[in-house]
């Protein structure tokens, strides 16, 4: 399979970015920011964004048990703690939106473990983590691009 | 609504469901992700028609159910030209292709392909007839402003912001 394009406005790039990086910050738990961003690359199918994030994940030492059964958390027993949970629940919500709305349950979940501000940068990483997969799957930009 | 009888005039008040009130006011709560928002949107807007663009935005925002994105969307196609019947046809555009030209039609199908990403893929064909009626460089814009709509109505359906209350050009 070859590059469809790699061409991206670099304003865009940055806005992109910035957006990761602000939102990233604000939530302040780099290892569930990543499991955030593997789960919703997952749903999204990105080559590139799993390759990367996984690699990312590792560093920060999130463990190999919850990267090998992230995309069946629910099922994990007590692999995943109930913040965890709640977050990876609002993830999968926010990223299937063709599939219906955001359910109170889970809004309401996310709610019960993370402030309005950390809520509020939650959502802002599963919104940049989607872009970055639209960007990168639209282009078919091929994994092993990302050097940690 | 108003019922006219020939000899008396009965007058119903329609109850519609209370408006639901928003749960999170996240451009309060996380300022910088907004200001980055702003800034995406801005940079993803660049080079591209406006009367396709707001085709974009409204089409999108009907597949993620983003009702505050689509009052917003329709009214500033509206105020900016364009036609009632285009608007409401899009929700079916397939079947209503002669409202569209084939680039606008290309578009919609990447913007269809592009938001639902859950699916499978952006398929060959739909990336090739969009890459046919748009150059490189405006092909890439066209990718970033879907996704910038899409980042707008995750926003907008987690949070629950409330339609109704836009003003044309209110943000512009």
């Amino acid at each position: 399979m070859t590059t469809r394009t790699r061409l991206l406005d670099p304003a865009v790039g940055r806005a992109l970015s910035a957006l990761s990086k602000v939102a990233k910050q604000g939530l302040g738990d780099p290892a569930l920011a990543e499991l955030v961003v593997i789960r919703a690359s997952q749903l999204n199918h990105c080559a590139f964004c799993l390759d990367m994030h996984l690699a990312i994940a590792r560093e920060y030492g999130v463990s190999q048990k919850q990267l090998d059964l992230l995309a069946a958390w629910e099922e994990a027993g007590d692999v995943f703690d109930e913040r965890e949970r709640a977050a990876l629940a609002l993830t999968e919500a926010v990223t299937v939106l063709t599939a219906g709305f955001v359910p109170d349950e889970v809004y309401e979940q996310a709610a019960k473990h993370f402030d309005e501000a950390e809520l509020a940068h939650l959502i802002g990483l599963v919104v940049a983590i989607n872009n970055w997969n639209r960007v990168m799957v639209s282009r078919r930009i091929p994994p092993g691009g990302h050097t940690p | 609504m108003t019922t006219h009888t020939p000899d008396t005039t009965i007058t119903t008040t329609v109850e519609y469901a209370p408006e639901q009130p928003a749960r999170l006011d996240w451009a309060k709560h996380a300022p910088e992700v907004y200001k980055a928002m702003v800034r995406l949107e801005i940079a993803a807007r660049q080079g591209l028609d406006h009367k396709l663009y707001e085709l974009v935005k409204i089409r999108a925002s009907q597949i993620n159910h983003c009702a505050f994105c689509i009052d917003m969307h329709t009214k500033d196609a509206l105020a900016t030209g364009e036609s009632v019947e285009r608007i409401l046809q899009l929700s079916a555009w397939d079947e209503s292709r002669h409202f569209y030209t084939a680039k606008e039609l290309a578009a919609l199908e990447l913007t269809e392909a592009v938001t639902v990403l859950t699916d499978g893929f952006v398929p060959d064909e739909v990336y090739e007839q969009a890459a046919k009626h748009f150059d490189e460089a405006e092909l890439a814009q066209l990718i970033a402003a879907i996704t910038a709509i899409n980042a707008w109505n995750r926003f907008g359906v987690t949070c629950r912001m409330a339609p109704g209350h836009y003003q044309p050009g209110q943000y512009k």
